[in-house]
């Protein structure tokens, strides 16, 4: 049985480690020296699925590792990891859709401002009006 | 009343009727011959007389019993016409009653889905504060949204790059040869031109202030055994992975 002490250096050790899932290089790096292979890398990661519970979750600071990890419980994922054309183009679109996130916020941001100039142009016209 | 069982009252009857035509036949016949010649048995015509007249009776009553019969028939076939009746009634009733049996399973059904949907539904429900406070965590580190002033060249990623990853616990544990000062690496940080701005060992994303009473599920399985196993908990494979001494540094840049 673990002391509470281990299971707390259990609980940083794992959280890093899901995390790094989200490294597309990582992975590759992974694939290449055949732990993707292994059985017991396997259950391990079947194993840290547990991430994606919100209590576990809400530690998270890379959530993009949550997704990486769902795709690595297939074989057929596994196995493409080896191509370093795979990893690469993963890591594309990974910073792709990063980028695209920001320019989406950036959009809803402008759109809100022109909604809150309109409504304020009338009352300075209503009140020139009742002078 | 077995002598009744084993001849029908219609075999009856006919053989009767048999009877009769032969005993008038040999009584004719014997008239006949009495004409033509002298009696010649004195006795055979009273014979045949007194069993003419048995016969005769026999056959009333037979009669007398196909009567009954008959109304007894009757009695049977108007009693099976309502007994079709009452078949046909329960025959109906079951078709209702399978139809609202089914029409009861399928409502079940759905109730009892719907109560699935509601539980998950509840076991799902986080309070939208904390769902906040995460939404402004991830983003205001540049962990889902890129920053507004990125351009290729820009060593900040959406995942932990590789300074990141050995300078956390992981990391350490392997006891890397330091390629660099503090674990600035000669590569990938300076050649963007500029240091990331957090050079602190301890990155937030390695959170462990913030967990201080969150333990990891408990496993007692052997990783290596498919079925759950004894209580041993597997740490060669984290270990494996830390022991690497470099991992590869094809930047994206």
């Amino acid at each position: 049985m673990e002391t509470e002490e281990q299971a707390r250096n259990r609980f940083q050790s794992e959280l890093e480690f899901v995390q790094c899932l989200a490294n597309p290089n990582y992975l590759n790096f992974l694939a290449q020296r055949g732990y993707l292979r292994e059985r017991p890398f396997i259950n391990y990661l079947k194993y840290l699925l547990y991430w994606k519970e919100p209590e576990y979750a809400k530690f998270l600071k890379y959530p993009h590792c949550l997704h990486m990890l769902e795709l690595l419980q297939y074989e057929h994922f596994r196995k493409e990891l080896v191509n370093a054309q795979c990893a690469k183009f993963i890591d594309e679109q990974q910073l792709l859709h990063w980028q695209h996130y920001s320019r989406k916020r950036t959009r809803l941001q402008q759109a809100l401002a022109e909604q809150q100039q309109a409504p304020q142009q009338p009352p300075p016209h209503g009140n020139a009006a009742a002078k | 009343m077995a002598a009744v069982a084993d001849k029908s009252t219609k075999e009856r009857l006919v053989s009767v009727v048999d009877d009769l035509e032969v005993l008038s036949r040999e009584l004719i016949e014997m008239l006949a011959l009495s004409r033509a010649q002298k009696l010649p048995q004195p006795g055979e015509d009273t014979q045949i007389l007194e069993l003419l007249v048995q016969r005769d009776k026999e056959f009333q009553e037979l009669m007398g019993v196909a009567q009954q019969q008959g109304k007894v028939h009757q009695e049977m076939q108007l009693l099976e016409k309502e007994v079709e009746k009452r078949d046909s009634d329960i025959q109906q009733l079951q078709k209702q009653l399978k139809e609202a049996e089914h029409i009861l399973a399928t409502a079940v059904y759905q109730a009892k889905e719907k109560l699935k949907t509601i539980e998950k539904a509840r076991k799902g429900s986080i309070s939208s504060e904390e769902i906040i406070k995460y939404a402004h965590r991830i983003s205001a580190s540049n962990a889902v949204c890129a920053p507004l002033n990125w351009v290729p060249g820009d060593p900040r990623r959406p995942y932990p790059t590789d300074l990141e990853m050995r300078s956390g616990m992981l990391g350490h544990m392997a006891n890397l040869p330091s390629n660099g000062v503090n674990g600035h690496l000669p590569g990938d940080a300076l050649a963007a031109g500029r240091l990331p701005d957090v050079l602190a060992p301890h990155y937030p994303w390695q959170s462990s202030d913030v967990s201080v009473g969150m333990l990891p599920p408990h496993h007692g399985n052997d990783f290596a055994l498919e079925p759950p196993g004894h209580n041993k908990e597997n740490e060669d494979d984290v270990e494996a992975m830390s022991t690497d001494s470099s991992s590869s540094s094809s930047d994206s840049d």
